[in-house]
């Protein structure tokens, strides 16, 4: 078992650094819930309300992904391993991401 | 022409001269001394719903009436209000400014109006529980609003109608990877709008119309007359039909943009563009009904708006900043948790 103190430090600041980048997505989230729950359905103000939902799923997809290379670098105790082991992950998540932008 | 004391004269009880108001609850004029209820019916009241069609070409048809009629100017925000028979307010129904009162007011005739069909009591339930249902709303939030009090208005709005004959074309992807391709496409359709509802007025915005106005019927409009603006305010049509379709035109333009985006019926369509031939144009100047409860958070104006024909309501309300971050850590640690998992069980 590697020593945990870096990868945990690291968590750590993924998990301030991602509160803080999250605020603004959650406000979208919120806006996007009240306005689908509460404006016309297909009316101008609905479709203006609901574009760019895709930036609270790019924020959880980010973390998430940051999270998976500090999981494997905690587990292996190799970063560039973990980060090497990374790029498949990184292609997939960049064409969901490309799919989802198109959808947006 | 006057109207002033006209109006006042129409307003008063046929029984004992009491003054009297519109009633939401009884539909009616309801008088404020011997509390009896005069019917504002007329036979032809099937005729309010009717449109009139705008030709581009013949501007010169479309004047403003110079009516002299009590019109109210606010200090802050720049409406211009008036106050019919005992609702005389000093605060303005769009910003809560004070209004101060002009002598005339040049408008377009209002050709027909939904009447007041929920009462202020009702409206101010309405606000406070909208209010109260916001997600991460700061704390003393329901405290300020349940201290404000809402105001009745009639808001100046338009249902125009219109035939569009729309040519697009765009690019749209297929494939993913190495495989994405780009594709174009082009084609024609055509759309009918039909009863498109817009505000005639800068103080409401499309965005309060879509959440309050979700079913309009135009078989609820009645014929414009003074007795149903009795003890609300009301603004009047100052926008002529083509300023009134220039302000409809970006809701429109993105109406048709959705709408050919459906026609395509593909992912990733981008690089849109379309010409539309307009024609059958039909318009009416109506008055819609809208309770609005202003309250001030931290230095901040907003407003909650509550629909008088049904009690839909919308608004604008303040975020609390800890309760964002709290979401946001919440969401982040869920987030972290699944990708910590991932990562440490060797996955992809």
């Amino acid at each position: 078992m590697a020593p945990l103190t870096s990868p945990l430090l690291a968590a750590l600041v993924l998990m301030i650094a991602a509160t803080f980048v999250g605020m603004l997505p959650v406000v979208k989230l919120i806006r996007v819930y009240e306005g689908h729950h509460e404006l016309k359905q297909g009316s101008a103000g609905w479709i203006r309300t609901i574009a760019g939902w895709s930036m609270i799923v790019f924020w959880l997809m980010t973390t998430w992904f940051v999270a998976t290379i500090i999981g494997d670098w905690g587990v292996s105790g190799d970063l560039q391993g973990a980060v090497d082991r990374s790029w498949l992950r990184l292609r997939i998540i960049i064409e969901i991401a490309a799919a989802i932008a198109d959808s947006d | 022409m006057d109207t002033t004391n006209a109006t006042q004269s129409d307003l008063r009880c046929p029984t004992c001269a009491g003054q009297c108001s519109y009633s939401p609850t009884y539909r009616g004029l309801e008088c404020a001394s011997c509390g009896n209820v005069h019917d504002l019916k007329t036979d032809d009241d099937y005729r309010a719903a009717e449109e009139l069609g705008y030709n581009p070409n013949l501007t010169g048809e479309d004047l403003p009436d110079l009516s002299k009629t009590r019109a109210h100017h606010c200090k802050t925000c720049g409406g211009v209000v008036l106050f019919t028979g005992p609702a005389l307010s000093e605060r303005c129904p769009y910003c809560d400014g004070p209004v101060v009162l002009g002598t005339q007011d040049t408008s377009y005739e209002t050709m027909a109006l939904i009447p007041f069909e929920i009462d202020a009591m009702y409206a101010q339930h309405q606000a406070q529980d909208w209010v109260k249902r916001r997600i991460a709303a700061p704390n003393d939030l329901e405290d300020i609003v349940a201290k404000a009090r809402v105001a009745g208005l009639y808001a100046p709005f338009w249902t125009f109608d219109s035939e569009e004959a729309v040519e697009y074309w765009a690019q749209y992807t297929v494939g993913s990877s190495s495989n994405r391709r780009t594709k174009t496409t082009k084609g024609k359709m055509r759309i009918s709008f039909d009863d498109l509802l817009m505000p005639a007025s800068p103080h409401v915005t499309p965005l309060i119309r879509d959440g309050i106005l979700h079913d309009f019927d135009p078989s609820a409009l009645r014929p414009y007359r003074e007795g149903y603006l009795a003890g609300f305010a009301a603004e009047r049509h100052h926008q002529s039909v083509a300023d009134g379709l220039d302000s409809n035109e970006a809701d429109k333009r993105l109406l048709i943009r959705n709408r050919i985006k459906q026609h395509i019926n593909k992912s990733g369509v981008n690089n849109l563009g379309y010409h539309t031939h307009t024609s059958g144009i039909h318009y009416r100047r109506i008055l819609l009904p809208v309770w609005i409860l202003h309250y001030e958070y931290r230095g901040q104006p907003m407003k909650v708006v509550v629909s008088g024909i049904d009690g839909r309501t919308y608004g604008e309300r303040p975020f609390s900043v800890p309760k964002i971050a709290a979401y946001s850590g919440l969401l982040s640690a869920i987030a972290i948790i699944i990708g910590l998992a991932w990562g440490a069980g060797g996955l992809l």
